[in-house]
């Protein structure tokens, strides 16, 4: 068997706070493969957004092993990290996942200006996406002009635009009443489908996790239960 | 990408960008503006010092130019200025005596500084017939021992054109001399101390009242333009110091030192006036931009989340406030050039504050107009310290945003 996507052994996270030390990962133990379209779930505090974010190379973890992309992301320096979630990541936050001054292409184009791709190769690429996800003729506007599906849409364009190896999703729905969460996740499964990239979502939003392939649930910042659909 | 995302940052806050650019750029230009005119006026007042002193550099019989005394001359002095003249660097060597002495007719006696001076030689220096109001040159008249007066002295002695003065000066000897003078004409400079003593004639006509016919007080050099002062001293000292009568050779610097004392003092004022201005506008700048990056936490979390290294995030920061600073240099530098320009065209009389008779370090301002020069090398230094001082200051804030952990930074606002 090759590699997983993700392996994750024993990986602990402790944030200190002043003397407080909180613990948000006790030992987290987690494969994930190729094309997934999987989620983190349990209640709130967990530690699914400290996984992810260690997932993604945002934070460092306090012990353990973890690969992500064939790459060990314990010891990244800053630069690297973020070199790192330029080339395998493609993220899509709660909220405020857009810069503000510019327009929905520009935002959607983003992670391909900062990989140096030329205006041609961005706009053939970021183009037929953001038509695909029907924000064609929204080019233009501002993410305050925009509804909050349309700038999470937006920024699932983003995330996919550089045909990253995962794209990481932490409460995407959370500000979305629930036909537009409907919407955006079914996109995001369709596009799991079309395009075959990796979907880990942090949620405790019954609509995701009715469309995951896989749940798996974290308690006091371990996996609890792995449930395959 | 950067400059685009850091122009359409700069205008999000449109007041408090706006307040900062109107802040950068009054200080700057009220610094160039105020930089030109005082370049200018001392200029003039340094030319002014320096046609008064009687050059750039100066030849004596040496001790004489801190007594003044009448014994101290140079018996040779048209030889001393004709070997200045050979001296590397010199322009023109100018032989002259300054005496003073008693004017008087039957309604009265004044006290003059009397110049003596080759008419066309002196050329080179000041223009003296340049307030002629009335008579003839010094050297156009057919009069014998022609002499040219201030016209308040004129008129309170009463003499006119073609009149005869007495002049009564102590001769190099020491022995009071007497010397009948023709009056060639009257000069009136609007400045009514001058105009009570000023008085002129020929070396000529000096010398026939005097008993002499080679003896000056000073011999003024005027140096090449692009030729060092200092160093052509020097060389004037070497050669004319070897033989005949001890000289002393003095730079304008020297010559007028009261006045160079006083320019510097202004620079001075001025560079603590800008060095305040650049304290103020630095710390407004490092201020607002350490709220900006405060306000921004969250996003710049993402820029960093989505692979834009700290290190351009602080450079993002940075070049917002070059952005900032192109433009206030830009909009002030107009500002300041369009001042210069007009001050420089209409110019500022300083008789508009009311000061008669003003003097500085022994130079009468009062009819000075005060125009603006362009020093190019402190407009630039200006320019450039503007520069430095407004995106340096914003270095502690760029730092700060390039330092930001983004998984920290993401949780700022949940
Ligand atoms: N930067 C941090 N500093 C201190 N404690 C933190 C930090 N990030 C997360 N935590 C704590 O870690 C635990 C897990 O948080 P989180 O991963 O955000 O949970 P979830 O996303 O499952 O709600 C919580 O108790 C939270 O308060
Ligand atoms: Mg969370």
């Amino acid at each position: 068997m090759s590699e997983p996507l993700i392996r994750a052994e024993g990986v602990t996270k402790v944030f200190r706070q002043g003397e407080l030390e909180v613990h948000a990962l006790r030992g987290v133990d987690l494969t994930v493969g190729v094309g997934e379209f999987s989620a983190l779930a349990g209640p709130s505090g967990c530690g699914k957004t400290t996984l992810l974010n260690l997932i993604g190379a945002l934070d460092e973890p306090s012990g353990g092993v973890l690969s992500v992309a064939g790459q060990d992301v314990t010891q990244l320096a800053r630069g690297d990290a973020a070199d790192f979630r330029l080339d395998h990541v493609g993220f899509v936050f709660q909220a405020y996942n857009l810069v503000p001054v510019l327009t929905a292409y520009e935002n959607a184009e983003f992670t391909l200006l900062l990989r140096g791709a030329s205006r041609e190769e961005r706009r053939t690429v970021v183009e037929p996406l953001l038509e695909r996800v029907g924000l064609g003729g929204l080019f233009e506007r501002k993410p305050h002009e925009l509804s909050g599906g349309q700038q999470q849409r937006v920024a699932v364009v983003r995330a996919l635009a550089t045909s990253p190896s995962i794209v990481l999703a932490d409460e995407p729905t959370a500000n979305l009443d629930s036909t537009a969460s409907a919407g955006l996740l079914d996109l995001m499964l369709e596009l799991n489908q079309e395009l075959g990239t990796t979907f880990l979502f942090a949620t405790h939003d019954e609509l995701v996790l009715e469309r995951a392939k896989r749940v798996v649930r974290m308690l006091d910042g371990r996996v609890d239960e792995d449930i395959w659909d | 990408m950067l400059p685009r995302l850091a122009w359409r940052n700069l205008w999000r806050q449109r007041t408090r960008t706006l307040i900062l650019i109107s802040a950068v750029t009054f200080s700057y230009a009220l610094l160039l503006v105020a930089m030109g005119v005082g370049d200018d006026s001392h200029q003039q007042m340094l030319d002014a010092a320096v046609e008064g002193a009687g050059g750039d550099v100066l030849v004596h019989r040496d001790g004489y130019w801190s007594t003044l005394a009448a014994d101290l001359v140079l018996p040779d002095g048209l030889a001393v200025a004709e070997r200045a003249r050979g001296v590397e660097g010199v322009a023109e060597a100018i032989p002259r005596i300054r005496l003073p002495a008693l004017v008087s007719t039957a309604d009265g006696a004044r006290a003059v500084d009397l110049l003596a001076v080759d008419p066309l030689v002196e050329e080179a220096l000041v223009d003296i017939h340049e307030h002629l109001v009335e008579g003839e040159r010094l050297d156009a008249t057919a009069l014998e021992s022609p002499i040219l007066l201030g016209i308040r002295m004129a008129e309170d002695l009463e003499t006119e054109v073609g009149g005869r003065v007495v002049l009564t000066a102590s001769g190099w000897d020491g022995e009071l001399t007497r010397a009948l003078f023709r009056v060639a004409g009257f000069l009136e400079t609007g400045i009514r101390e001058v105009d009570e003593t000023l008085a002129y004639t020929t070396l000529q006509a000096a010398w026939g009242a005097l008993g002499d016919s080679a003896t000056v007080t000073q011999v003024g050099v005027l140096v090449q333009e692009g030729t060092d002062v200092e160093v052509l001293a020097e060389a004037l000292r070497e050669g004319l110091g070897r033989d005949g009568v001890p000289v002393e050779v003095l730079t304008w610097r020297q010559a007028v030192p009261e006045m160079v004392g006083f320019i510097e003092t202004d620079d001075a004022f001025l560079y603590i006036y800008a060095a305040v201005m650049f304290v103020v506008v630095a710390f407004a700048i490092a201020n607002t931009f350490l709220v900006a990056v405060t306000e921004r936490v969250r996003e710049f979390g993402l820029l960093n989340a989505l692979g834009l290294r700290g290190r351009r995030i602080g450079v993002l920061v940075l070049v917002e406030t070059a952005v900032l600073t192109l433009v206030a240099v830009g909009v002030g530098f107009a500002i300041a050039l369009a001042g210069h320009l007009a001050i420089d065209h209409w110019g500022i009389p300083i008789a508009i504050w009311g000061m008669e008779d003003m003097e500085l370090a022994g130079v009468n301002i009062s009819d000075m107009v005060m125009r603006s020069q362009i020093t190019t090398s402190k407009w630039i230094v200006a320019t450039v310290a503007v520069m430095v001082t407004t995106v340096g200051s914003a270095v502690f804030a760029a730092v700060k945003a390039a330092r930001l952990v983004p998984a920290e930074a993401m949780r700022f606002y949940e």
